[in-house]
């Protein structure tokens, strides 16, 4: 049977490399796998032409709005605390992920005086009201009832 | 003989506990880990009797909780919950969740008997086989899980074992215990990255984010998420469970088996009871549509788990998982040392923890069985208005898992990006999570093995028990490799 050398100083590097090694032998696989199949069907191995990461029509508001608020979210809670920055930014994912065209009823609210009668203001205040009572229940159940370090 | 006494007051500690426990267990982000952690310092309070009823009613209700939103939304409130999903939310989607979530719940309470019936009848013979296993066997038993992953991967076999293993890497990120040095992390993140990447931010970006970003990229279309919920096209019965109690049984056995498993934990015997349910199935392509098998597998397992887990720690003084690992903790406040000893040395202490349990398992299902109706309404919730309250619940989760560490939400933010691109190559998700969480552990009983038998390989089929899971592991692989060519061909007939 073989035999592995093993010496403490260096054992940190003994287990990666073997799961390295497993990984590159199935990619091997997979390539070879791949190309086998683009052979049998006639396809060229690289079709950067015709590939596509996202699905057609997809939502290019919601998708990168929702990964760059992610991003702002966690310098803003160290900027500004847990609860404000929360309210700020609940409110706005509530926004991105309701629709930002009802942002063009504040305008048209303030006009007609109507607000609540107003489906598009309303939304916006259905989303402050969300944003305002979750992450002030969560503030206070996890950050005073429970004791939870919150960011 | 004095018999301990238990009282209104435990009996209320138990009911809160199991409460709280299911909320923690349902919100994604929260976990029973967590809710006992949290709690652990009321035990100064209280005895440890009073304390052990309130911790152990929050490790059933945490991990029966999970059940929850894997079945309504997709996402597992807990790890031992990641199979619950696959037939669970099916069955919500059309139409069938309180059904869904009552079959959930009833196969938790028969889960959870079941292994307290193992842990107070055959603690000492299941303890007896755990404490004789070796490295070598810890490692080919993890070695066995991580082929179920090829199980799992339906259809994309290499696709999967390859996630798998990205997940082993992974986890071997930080700090290698033996030697107390760093491999595979940058300078710049040395602090950070000391203890390697934490499950539970790994866990929710993998889950939630993921969720949020394939919703998001299509437009969070609601057609899905709106259900009739007063008009269910299939109530629950009690009839649903005919020809079940195998299943039932079976699974419940595995999760109190895979919780004597140190360090295996809850997602691991939900993977594994799912497995084997599948495998033994008439109708295995049915798995992942909806059906009840599936459901009764994942659940049945997870809160079997709970009574397996206690079995190491009691018996040896090793937690079974993280949660349990937090229990040591509430005997370390009372002055008790668990360990072999234990039962001999502290046997009141041994029959309140069995009596807790029971109470726990049988307040967790008049909890949620009759109530669930109401706790299922969440789903009528626009998902555009639960998605930012589960992205405000996450990132609360991943910062409290060190006790406040911002980096673990960045960590939540990039395994959501990670997962995300896996997701969109083909790659397994569920297979780089379980690679995730055994990656650790399969190291660290192979350095182990090799260092007892001086570098020789041979050591690994040294040992008769260790011969009997290789095996197992061939068998296992063999039926991957037979159950993807068997699909393959079945594709191609299609579409010919």
């Amino acid at each position: 049977m073989p035999r592995i050398s093993y010496k403490p100083s260096t054992s940190h590097w003994l287990f990666p490399p073997m799961i390295m090694g497993i990984l590159v032998f199935l990619m091997v696989i997979m390539l070879i796998q791949r190309a086998i199949k683009c052979k049998k069907q006639g396809k060229p191995f690289f079709n950067f032409k015709n590939y596509h990461f996202f699905v057609a029509n997809w939502d290019k508001v919601r998708l990168p709005g929702s990964l760059l608020l992610l991003l702002l979210y966690i310098p803003a809670m160290n900027f500004m605390g847990f609860l404000p920055a929360s309210i700020i930014f609940i409110f706005l994912f509530n926004v991105l992920f309701v629709g930002i065209a009802q942002l063009a009823s504040i305008p048209v609210a303030f006009k007609t005086k109507k607000f609540w009668s107003n489906p598009d203001f309303r939304s916006l205040l259905i989303s402050l009201i969300i944003s305002v009572v979750s992450s002030t229940l969560i503030w206070f159940l996890f950050g005073t009832v429970f004791k939870i370090t919150l960011p | 003989m004095e018999v301990f006494t238990f009282g209104i007051t435990q009996l209320v500690m138990s009911f809160i506990g199991v409460v709280i426990g299911i909320v923690f267990g349902a919100l994604p982000g929260m976990t029973a880990t967590m809710a006992i952690a949290i709690f652990l310092p009321l035990t100064y309070a209280y005895d440890l009797t009073t304390s052990l009823f309130l911790l152990l009613g929050l490790y059933v209700g945490g991990i029966s909780g999970g059940l929850i939103p894997a079945i309504l939304i997709n996402i597992p409130g807990t790890p031992s919950s990641i199979c619950t999903g696959f037939d669970g939310f099916p069955m919500a989607k059309r139409g069938e969740g309180l059904r869904a979530l009552r079959i959930g719940i009833t196969a938790s309470l028969f889960g959870g008997l079941i292994s307290l019936a193992c842990l107070w009848f055959f603690t000492p013979p299941l303890a007896k086989v755990a404490i004789n296993f070796s490295a070598i066997e810890k490692f080919l038993i993890i070695l066995f899980a991580l082929t179920i992953i090829a199980a799992l991967s339906k259809g994309a076999m290499i696709k999967g074992i390859f996630a798998g293993f990205l997940g082993v890497l992974i986890a071997l990120i930080g700090q290698f215990a033996d030697n107390n040095k760093m491999r595979m992390v940058p300078d710049l993140l040395k602090v950070d990255l000391r203890m390697g990447f934490q499950l539970l931010p790994v866990l929710i970006g993998l889950f939630a984010l993921v969720q949020i970003f394939q919703e998001a990229e299509t437009g969070m279309k609601e057609e899905h998420q709106k259900m009739d919920l007063n008009h269910e096209t299939r109530g629950f019965s009690f009839k649903d469970f005919n020809g079940q109690w195998f299943n039932v049984l079976r699974s419940g056995l595995i999760g109190t088996f895979v919780g004597v498993l140190p360090g295996v934990g809850g997602s691991a015997a939900s993977l594994l009871s799912y497995s084997q349910a599948k495998s033994m199935s008439k109708h295995p392509e049915k798995f992942g549509t909806g059906i009840v098998d599936g459901l009764v597998a994942s659940e049945g397992s997870n809160n079997g788990l709970t009574g397996g887990a206690l079995i190491p720690l009691l018996s040896l003084g090793i937690p079974g998982d993280s949660t349990t690992a937090v229990l040591i903790g509430a005997f370390m406040l009372q002055g008790i040392q668990v360990g072999p000893l234990f039962i001999t040395n502290n046997p009141d202490i041994w029959k309140t923890i069995l009596v807790a349990m029971g109470i726990a398992n049988l307040f967790m299902f008049i909890v949620m069985f009759y109530p669930i109706k109401h706790i299922v309404k969440v789903i009528n919730f626009p998902k555009t208005r639960i998605y930012p309250v589960i992205i405000l619940l996450c990132t609360v989760g991943s910062y409290a898992t060190q006790n406040g560490n911002m980096f673990d939400v960045w960590a939540m933010i990039f395994f959501g990006l990670v997962g995300y691109v896996l997701w969109k190559f083909g790659f397994s998700i569920p297979s780089f999570l379980i690679g995730f969480i055994l990656g650790d552990d399969l190291e660290k009983y192979f350095v182990d093995s090799i260092k007892g038998a001086g570098g020789n390989l041979g050591t690994f089929f040294s040992r008769p028990i260790g011969n009997v899971i290789w095996v197992l592991i061939l068998i296992s692989l063999v039926y991957a490799f037979y159950d993807e060519y068997k699909t393959k061909k079945k594709t191609r007939k299609e579409k010919t």
